[in-house]
């Protein structure tokens, strides 16, 4: 059977009749491998190419690396099980909670989705057929109809929606793991250092954080916009360094709660730096939370940005975000429905995705909410 | 030039097609009292904040300005020609230094009071001092002190210039009676700017902020300035979201939508409820190159990227045909246009490679880039502003253009109020390229955008200096005989094309949406509500409700 | 506990004025001026002119304290872009705001629970898990998207379709033409039929959230002793859910109410937009991209000082409600 892996990952589980596990892999091995084969000329076009993009490496890349994954992947799967003892399972928080988790079939779905995102984000110059800001003859190709050629249709440019959504699901995800990377860094910085000294830090800093969240966000956001010049990475920093207030609130109650516990008290007591403390003790405590909190908020700000790109202070064309393609696309809504209808079912699959992702998590971590 | 004029109107014409033909003179007549009554909606997205004509800046303020609340002293015929309105007539003597209008005698301000030559004397005097912050006082460059001799005659000293009648069509006065106590620094806070007393076929009734403007039918308007309004009320709505008020439009909310985007006019079109009505408009796009920078100092590089950038493409692709390629600053249906001129930039994407060579830029490192001597390549950004899509779209097919001829121009977008400190500011004009539009007045006067004194006026966008072209704006605007200043002005305009401080792309065909419902409609480039006294709803298809007094005439 | 409020309300203070310099200097700061958006036909010294009148051309520290000194009289001062005192556009526009919000609030509110009720008490099951679905693609909508989409389907395809009269909504604004005609009752129902879809398309996607917050606290709450005890008891079922356990579950969900307060009166600006409210999202948009500074700081206290005060009122609230902590 190992050999029989070895030749086809997923053939021996197959053959030892765990369709469930093996099925999946198998299938995986053969998307990817179909991939390759069908993308084999554009490939070629782009290894030929005079500037190879970073991106056409990077997808090349990540196909390489999955292949082996899965495959790796199979083989070891199979000879650890055949050693491991049947019924045994792990019972630390982390084991119970996925255990937890693997029961929520929504959230798996929204975990399932994420996963594919983040791929077809690094796959995407492989997955697209044509060039999202290549203009089209814009007298015969403009505003086509979804079809066999376009699948999504074409805009008022002649450029193909499907290529476009593909390229700005890159963006809007980028914006959205970025920025809230920015914001959870930040705020469980915040939190944690608050809530673990207490006293004058304390309220320092969260009347700093009082204010911020008193903060009408919007100013704040079209001013700094206007303050520098517009791009991609402006967007994600503004969002980011808006974003962090509540989870610094979250943290600083988690940490509130554990400063008194005594595996702290007896940190402290051996002679731990604070620093030690609150980044060996402290935060990987108070990662439940935090996890959940930024699963949403990266909906949440996926959101934010389409709503800037709606006002125009976005992410600026050409370079497409599900945001400002809805919001190019809505004088046409009428006669070409398809231009932000399909960026916008965009956003809501991977909004939901994340929120289901979100909500499973909070469900699986919280021991109070478990049955 | 007159010619010209003509084919476009008729062309208008035809297009609108199947439309009521009577003329604005036998509007009175017994047979048309069916006519008289109903509500039409005038939707457009921006705000009207200010009313008052002294102090008011956006053109659809000025729009009803002029055609609804208040009477300017001449209008323009549908051949552009000056012709009688509060004035009676008027004559200017010899030597074109004193102009005199004979007023009419019936008209009166909506409160009652009959309007003279006091008010028109007042009003210009208000327009003319620094303090009231009058919008354009480039009307009266070339005007004098003014008299009145009596009550219905105003005189007004100048010096020769072209075209010196037009002032008058845009300018309202104001009545002196409500305004005479007012402080002159705070007209622009006294509640006339929200609630006006004109003297035009429309009265003012209320206004509520962000909402409405609500004008109803001024009974006592001289019969033979067209009498009282068809319409028992006319609302303005701003309605900011495009997409809204295309809806409105579609489902009969609203009946007239002022200029709405090309993607709507298509569907416009399609539609069984409304027609697209469209008439050469005078705006302007443009993209200003900073020959302050030394990228763009020289003439044949800036000629280049004319020829470079397929405008006709740019039509079709952005305003879906809807415009008339632009080479000079006189959009075509005026007397002074040249339609010889373009012909030295047709596009031409060869010839425009051969003028970058001649300028010393060629691909030396062979990365599809022009590089010049030392070796720079040719990049740089254009810049345009936030929520104009047009102009962002213009932008990046400009990007695609320039790239066929090796050069590399990079969209950049930024907030409008950004945009506008970093171009017109004249300590810093910080861009290379700058994708702007202008609206032209009747009365032509480019030495704000070309002249070599003016280079620190804030919309002097390029900073090109030009010894003949100061001439020729020194001179042209003086010469009141047009056949003699034909030839100069087409002089100008080659002068232009050649010399590309900017690249002109084009003439927008102003448009609207007109619901199926609202008759005799027939704007044109004098504005997009001229005639709205003469339009009118059949009974059967007014709104239900509304005032209940439309049978009083 | 009135201490602890006063004081609450005191230590308020130096954060919403902080607030507002910031604001102030930031606003300022930006590129451009009020004067940016006059055309281009306006020469420099008309322009240099406006703005003596307007009093910019002072330097910016005295313009600080000369806004902050006439502020802390209770005067905001004068809108540049509308020409008249804030004092006399605020009211207004709040009254605007909050009609539309109040009405969505109660959508909200009401729709969230009932869902979070439903879920909670059918966990796992399929309605629990279609109804999460549902919420969370409504959640998970971008609000200007679902806005829009209402427009295309209740006004133009409702008409193409045939649907009868009294399901097409009006789109825009707040009254019909005419409506100065109308009498009152008349006037009333215009201004309801305005309202409905705008606070519908404010409404849903909040109402997902709250349901979410909901359905989270029932759980909590159902898998407690005391819920175990009652149903022991042999209490029915729906005594035990709407006596005993949504009493409980309402804690949090009432502390969400003061959180919500802000929304009230700060509008929603991508709703107003497209609707065409005049509420506060749009006077505060419009005041930025106009540089009205006046009005922005006007708008932004207002909404500064009702996180505040929600805040407050949430952590009253949770007192109130949770007997718990009042006699703690």
């Amino acid at each position: 059977m190992l050999v029989l892996s070895a030749i086809l990952p997923g053939a021996g589980h197959i053959a030892r009749g765990e369709w469930r596990k093996g099925l999946p892999i198998l299938l995986g091995w053969g998307i990817l491998l179909g991939l390759l084969w069908l993308t084999w000329e554009r490939i070629q076009a782009l290894l030929g190419a005079r500037r190879t993009g970073i991106d056409a490496y990077i997808a090349l890349a990540t196909v390489g690396i999955l292949l082996a994954l899965l495959w790796g992947w199979a083989l070891y799967d199979l000879r650890v099980r055949a050693r491991r003892p049947a019924g045994a399972r792990g019972d630390s928080q982390w084991a119970i909670a996925a255990r937890h988790f693997r029961r929520n079939k929504l959230a798996m779905a929204g975990l399932g989705v994420m996963l594919l995102l983040y791929l077809v984000t690094l796959l995407t110059p492989l997955l697209a057929p044509y060039d999202p800001s290549v203009q089209g003859d814009i007298v015969t190709t403009r505003y086509l109809a979804p079809g066999t050629e376009h699948w999504m249709g074409t805009d008022k440019f002649g450029r193909d929606v499907y290529s476009r959504v593909l390229y700005g699901s890159r963006i809007s995800l980028t914006i959205g793991f970025i920025a809230v990377g920015i914001a959870v860094v930040l705020g469980t910085a915040v939190g944690a250092v608050a809530g673990y000294f207490g006293g004058k830090t304390d309220s320092i800093l969260m009347r700093f954080t009082d204010m911020m969240l008193s903060f009408p966000r919007l100013v704040l956001l079209i001013v700094v916009i206007a303050l520098f010049t517009p791009s991609i990475w402006l967007v994600v920093v503004v969002l980011g360094l808006t974003g962090w207030m509540n989870n610094a609130r979250i943290v600083r109650g988690e940490v509130l709660s554990l400063r008194e516990r005594e595996f702290i008290q007896a940190a402290k007591a051996l002679g731990m730096g604070d620093g030690r403390i609150i980044l060996r003790h402290v935060i990987p405590n108070t990662l439940a939370p935090i996890i959940v909190s930024a699963t949403l908020l990266i909906g949440q700000t996926i959101l934010t940005e389409a709503a800037l790109s709606f006002l125009g202070l976005g992410v600026q064309p050409p370079t497409p975000s599900w945001g400002n393609m809805i919001s190019d696309g809505r004088d046409a809504l009428i006669n070409a429905w398809w231009i932000s209808t399909f960026p916008g079912l965009a956003i809501v699959f991977t909004v939901t995705a994340f929120n289901l992702l979100g909500d499973g998590l909070r469900d699986a971590l919280d021991p109070r909410l478990r049955i | 030039m007159r010619r010209f004029a003509i084919v476009v109107l008729a062309f208008v014409l035809a297009a609108c097609g199947g439309r009521d033909k009577t003329s604005v003179a036998d509007g009175g007549a017994e047979a048309d009292s069916a006519r008289f009554g109903g509500v039409a909606v005038i939707g457009a997205g921006n705000q009207v904040t200010d009313l008052n004509p002294l102090t008011s800046m956006d053109q659809t303020a000025n729009q009803i300005q002029q055609f609804v609340l208040f009477t300017p002293l001449i209008t323009y015929d549908s051949l552009f020609q000056p012709a009688p309105r509060w004035a009676k007539s008027w004559e200017v003597n010899a030597d074109t230094t004193e102009l005199t209008f004979r007023l009419r005698d019936d008209l009166f301000w909506h409160d009652g009071i009959k309007s003279s030559a006091h008010d028109v004397k007042f009003s210009y005097d208000l327009a003319r001092n620094p303090e009231a912050a009058f919008p354009n006082p480039g009307f009266w460059t070339h005007y004098g002190e003014a008299t009145v001799p009596d009550s219905f005659t105003f005189r007004v000293k100048l010096r020769p210039h072209a075209d010196f009648l037009d002032p008058w069509r845009a300018f309202a006065p104001v009545p002196r009676h409500v305004l005479e106590s007012v402080p002159v620094g705070q007209l622009r806070q006294h509640a006339f700017s929200r609630r006006p007393v004109g003297n035009g076929p429309f009265k003012f009734v209320s206004h509520a902020e962000g909402q409405d403007w609500i004008f109803e039918a001024n009974p006592q308007f001289p019969k033979a300035l067209g009498g009282r309004p068809y319409l028992d009320r006319l609302v303005y709505r701003a309605v900011p979201e495009p997409t809204t008020l295309l809806t409105e439009l579609l489902t009969g909310s609203v009946d007239y939508y002022i200029a709405p985007t090309s993607e709507q006019a298509e569907q416009i079109k399609q539609s069984d409820r409304a027609r697209l009505m469209a008439f050469p408009g005078r705006e302007y796009v443009y993209i200003a190159w900073n020959t302050r920078r030394p990228l763009f100092q020289d003439a044949r590089v800036r000629r280049a990227l004319g020829m470079a950038i397929n405008r006709q493409g740019i039509i079709n692709g952005v305003l879906g045909g809807a415009a008339t390629q632009a080479n000079a600053t006189i959009p075509p249906f005026f007397w002074q246009f040249d339609p010889g001129a373009g012909v030295g930039l047709r596009y031409d994407a060869e010839t425009a490679k051969r003028l970058l060579h001649e300028a010393g830029y060629s691909d030396r490192s062979g990365d599809g880039i022009v590089e010049d001597v030392h070796g720079r390549s040719f990049r740089f950004t254009i810049k345009s502003n936030q929520g104009n899509r047009i102009r962002n779209d213009i932008a990046q097919i400009v990007q695609s253009d320039l790239r066929k001829i090796g050069v590399e121009a990079q969209p950049q977008i930024l907030e409008w109020n950004t945009l506008v400190e970093q171009v017109t500011t004249p300590s810093k004009r910080d861009f290379d390229a700058v994708v702007f539009g202008y609206g032209t007045e009747f009365q032509v006067d480019d030495s704000g955008l070309f002249h070599c004194e003016k280079r620190d006026e804030p919309f002097h966008l390029s900073g090109y200096c030009d010894a003949e072209t100061d001439r020729l704006l020194d001179t042209l605007p003086r010469i009141v005989d047009r056949a003699a200043a034909r030839p100069l002005w087409a002089r100008y305009q080659r002068k232009i094309v050649m010399d590309q401080p900017i690249t002109l792309l084009y003439f927008q065909q102003r448009r609207e949406g007109v619901s199926n419902r609202l008759q005799n409609v027939d704007p044109d480039a004098r504005g997009d509500l001229v005639g709205v006294d003469r339009w009118y709803i059949l009974p059967g298809q007014r709104r239900a409700g509304g005032p209940q007094q439309t049978a009083q005439r | 506990m009135i201490a602890y409020l006063l004081r609450r309300l005191i230590g308020a203070i130096p954060l919403l004025l902080g607030i507002l310099t910031i604001i102030f200097f930031i606003t300022h700061l930006a590129p451009g001026d009020p004067l940016g958006n006059v055309g281009p036909n306006v020469p420099e010294e008309v322009i240099q002119q406006m703005r003596r009148n307007l009093g910019l051309d002072q330097p910016l520290h005295i313009q600080y304290f000369r806004w902050m000194g006439s502020f802390l009289r209770g005067d905001f001062g004068y809108s540049f872009a509308q020409n008249r005192p804030i004092n006399e556009i605020l009211p207004e526009t709040l009254w605007n705001t909050l009609q539309l919000t109040l009405i969505a609030m109660v959508i909200i509110f009401s729709l969230g629970m009932l869902i979070g009720i439903v879920q909670a008490v059918r966990q796992y099951s399929l309605a629990d898990n279609l109804l999460t679905f549902l919420a969370l693609f409504f959640y998970s909508m971008p609000g200007f998207w679902l806005a829009l989409m209402f427009i295309l389907l209740v006004s133009v395809k409702a008409r193409q379709w045939g649907l009868p009269q009294w399901l097409v909504f009006p789109v825009s604004g707040m009254t019909s033409v005419g409506a100065e005609f109308m009498t009152p009752w008349e006037q009333f129902t215009d201004r309801v039929k305005h309202l409905i879809l705008p606070a519908t398309a404010l409404g849903i996607g909040a109402a997902a959230g709250v349901a979410r917050y909901m359905r989270g606290s029932m759980l909590e709450v159902i898998h407690q002793d005391f819920i175990r005890t009652a149903r022991a008891k042999g209490l029915s079922e729906r005594t035990v859910i709407f006596k005993h356990a949504m009493r409980n579950a309402l804690i949090p969900i009432v502390t969400l109410l003061g959180l919500y307060l802000p929304f009230l009166l700060s509008g929603a600006v991508l709703t107003e937009q497209i609707f065409g409210w005049p509420g506060m999202g749009r006077l505060i948009v419009d005041a930025i991209f106009q540089r009205d500074y006046p009005v922005v700081l006007a708008a932004s206290f207002v909404i500064s000082a009702m996180v505040v005060f929600g805040n407050l009122l949430s952590d009253v609230l949770y007192a109130v409600v949770d007997p718990r902590i009042r006699n703690g």
